[in-house]
């Protein structure tokens, strides 16, 4: 599904060159469950950005369904993240003026669809991540491990092709991350999406089926296991 | 999405209520300025149209042309039938009055009949008789009559209360006018002084005589005839109708002149003017009407340089925000559209607030007016004592369109920087937040 091939990105940084990645190459398989993992600096957060076409590679390109984001423009790129990206952040991002039902829905604004057509999808998915009680309630009325759910909500909503989590996990305790992981885990059965971490966690390392290792942006390794779990 | 960007803006007051605020105080102010420079404007227009020159003026070219010699036999025959056609080809909410200028020397006696003093004199007659004359309440005669009483029976004569005091005058004096009739002869006659009126404007109350329109139809021989027909118009008409309301009249003028009223001459020919045509006002209204865009411009000026502020403090506040919605998919211009859009409607109901407010305080004072205590009395300018604000749709325009305008220029040039940021950049703020 998604091809990284021979990519490398330097950046400018005070007046010198910080290459972040080196002559990377790897490939996604649909609903894949996967995490890089690596020190701080070893380029995880760049890779991440590079898949979701938030940043262009300075050598080599990455193929989403054959088609190369490198050649994609602005606009292009947008239509890309809209339609096949969902994005999981650390700080969950949620709006915080809105409503957990309006969070989820927002997405789907932006594709310009109407509420009263997608009300039912929405609510559904709420239900699903275990929020239907707090559907109405305001993120700043939510634990840690709640807002989580509503962002993880708000990247499926759209039912894209890759979900992509930048720590996941790094702000919740033990028991929630265990908790996020394993819903995690099944919407990638149900939503059949490709999930991609990237993570120092070592519990999110438990579950996922595949591990990269970056190291000063090279891949150290790149290695395929059962998942551990905890609960299941 | 419009729902979803004013849930927005009700919920989270810190990006909507101070560009709000903005935008109504200034509004307010926008609106309260241009409806009182109106007032201040419209009130010149009005006492002159009412002393002089009516908000519109039927009147013979002839006499028109030298009216400061006051040619009395160029004024205009028929004026009965002149009256009902003009009554009847022109818009319904014109007042249309006859009025004669005359001009004369007043020659005040002793009680021995010998002169003891004279002066010459500008003088109007209207119909003032009857005590509900439109004309003794368009010139407010019970309030203007400082001395004495508003005359009710032939020949009597109001008279300027300046000019009283130059002449020695006492109410109920005989004073004896001395001028020239419609046939170029002499004409003398006697008026019984009842009372002294202040105009408020030095030049009037120094020179000016009051009298009826049928006394001074009798004193000059002038049977039929006025020297004008002033047409007024209530105070909702804004003086920029005037023009329009004259062309109307115009448009039917060549036919009424086709088959003129009989006790018309040969070479009268009457003309439609509006105010603007006389005195130079037309001059002082492209005046004032620059002011008012110079006013419009310096506060929409200083709304855009606080709402910019405004919304570099809101693009800040908000930086988050707009990379999480880069990073879900919204393209740049989809964004900024966004931002604009929000701007545009808090530009809205700002300028909504504003317009109850400023449209509520212009009410109050076009109604009520403030009074300037007579500081305008001795300047010359025909102005009245009580300002009042006027209401138009022209000051709510040019409120509004600014208001909204200011909220979302201030906008854009803030999220320029947004703009020209990488998804990426912002992508990493967003975490970095």
């Amino acid at each position: 599904m998604l091809v990284i091939d021979h990519v490398s990105k330097i950046y400018r940084v005070g007046g010198q060159d910080f290459t972040a990645l080196h002559d990377i190459s790897l490939e996604v398989e649909e609903g894949a469950f996967m995490s890089f993992v690596g020190p701080s600096g070893s380029g995880k957060t760049t890779i991440i950005n590079l898949m979701g076409g938030l940043d262009q590679p300075t050598s080599g390109e990455i193929l989403f369904k054959g088609r190369s984001l490198a050649k994609m423009d602005r606009n292009e790129l947008a239509a890309y993240r809209r339609e096949n990206v969902g994005f999981i952040f650390q700080s969950y991002n949620l709006l915080p003026v809105y409503t957990v039902y309006e969070n989820v829905l927002f997405p789907l604004l932006l594709n310009d669809e109407k509420e009263s057509a997608v009300r039912e999808k929405v609510r559904a998915l709420v239900d699903q991540v275990g929020l239907s009680p707090e559907i109405n309630k305001k993120p700043t009325e939510l634990s840690g491990g709640q807002c989580q759910r509503v962002a993880i909500a708000r990247a499926l909503v759209k039912d894209p092709a890759l979900v992509l989590a930048d720590e996941p996990t790094a702000n919740l305790d033990a028991e929630n991350s265990y908790h996020i992981l394993e819903l995690m885990l099944k919407l990638n059965r149900d939503f059949k999406a490709a999930f991609i971490f990237c993570t120092h966690d070592e519990k999110v390392t438990k579950y996922v089926r595949r591990e990269v290792r970056l190291e000063d942006g090279f891949v150290e390794w790149d290695k395929t296991k059962q998942p551990e779990g905890h609960f299941s | 999405m419009i729902r979803w960007l004013l849930k927005g803006i009700w919920r989270d007051k810190t990006r909507s209520l101070f560009p709000f605020l903005v935008i109504s105080v200034g509004v307010t102010l926008l609106i309260y300025l241009l409806g009182f420079m109106e007032g201040i404007f419209a009130g010149m227009l009005d006492v002159s149209a009412h002393l002089d020159t009516g908000h519109l003026r039927f009147v013979n070219k002839p006499f028109y042309d030298e009216e400061h010699l006051i040619p009395l036999d160029r004024a205009l025959g028929g004026q009965n039938e002149t009256l009902e056609w003009l009554r009847k080809n022109s818009d319904p909410r014109i007042e249309w009055s006859p009025r004669i200028r005359w001009g004369a020397i007043m020659d005040v006696p002793d009680e021995k009949g010998e002169t003891r003093s004279q002066t010459p004199v500008v003088g109007v007659a209207i119909e003032m008789l009857a005590a509900d004359s439109p004309e003794r309440i368009r010139l407010d005669l019970e309030r203007s009559v400082i001395a004495g009483r508003v005359p009710s029976g032939p020949k009597e004569m109001l008279v300027g209360y300046k000019l009283a005091e130059a002449l020695g005058l006492q109410l109920d004096d005989f004073v004896t006018l001395l001028g020239q009739n419609f046939d170029g002869g002499m004409a003398t006659d006697n008026y019984k002084v009842v009372g002294f009126v202040r105009f408020g404007l030095a030049a009037m109350d120094k020179k000016m005589a009051l009298i009826d329109l049928t006394d001074a139809q009798q004193t000059f021989y002038m049977e039929d005839m006025v020297t004008d027909f002033l047409g007024f118009l209530p105070r909702e008409v804004g003086y920029k109708e005037y023009d329009v309301l004259k062309i109307n009249i115009e448009s039917h003028l060549a036919l009424f002149k086709q088959n003129p009223p009989k006790n018309w001459a040969a070479d009268d020919d009457p003309i439609i003017l509006s105010i603007l045509d006389q005195r130079n006002l037309r001059e002082l209204a492209v005046k004032f009407e620059l002011v008012d865009e110079v006013v419009v411009g310096v506060f929409a000026l200083l709304m855009i340089l606080v709402l910019w502020n405004a919304g570099l403090l809101n693009g800040v506040h908000r930086y988050g925000e707009m990379g999480l919605l880069l990073a879900m998919g919204e393209t740049h211009k989809k964004l900024i559209g966004l931002m604009a859009l929000e701007a545009f409607m808090i530009g809205l109901i700002g300028s909504a607030a504003g317009c109850l407010i400023g449209g509520g305080l212009v009410y109050y004072l076009q109604e009520v007016g403030v009074s300037t205590h007579g500081i305008f009395e001795t300047s010359g300018l025909m102005m009245s004592d009580t300002i009042h604000a006027r209401l138009s749709t022209y000051a709510f325009v040019f409120a509004v369109i600014p208001g909204v305008t200011a909220s979302v220029v201030g906008n854009l040039i803030a999220n320029l920087a947004i703009y020209q940021r990488s998804e990426a950049n912002l992508f990493r703020e967003l975490e970095a937040g």
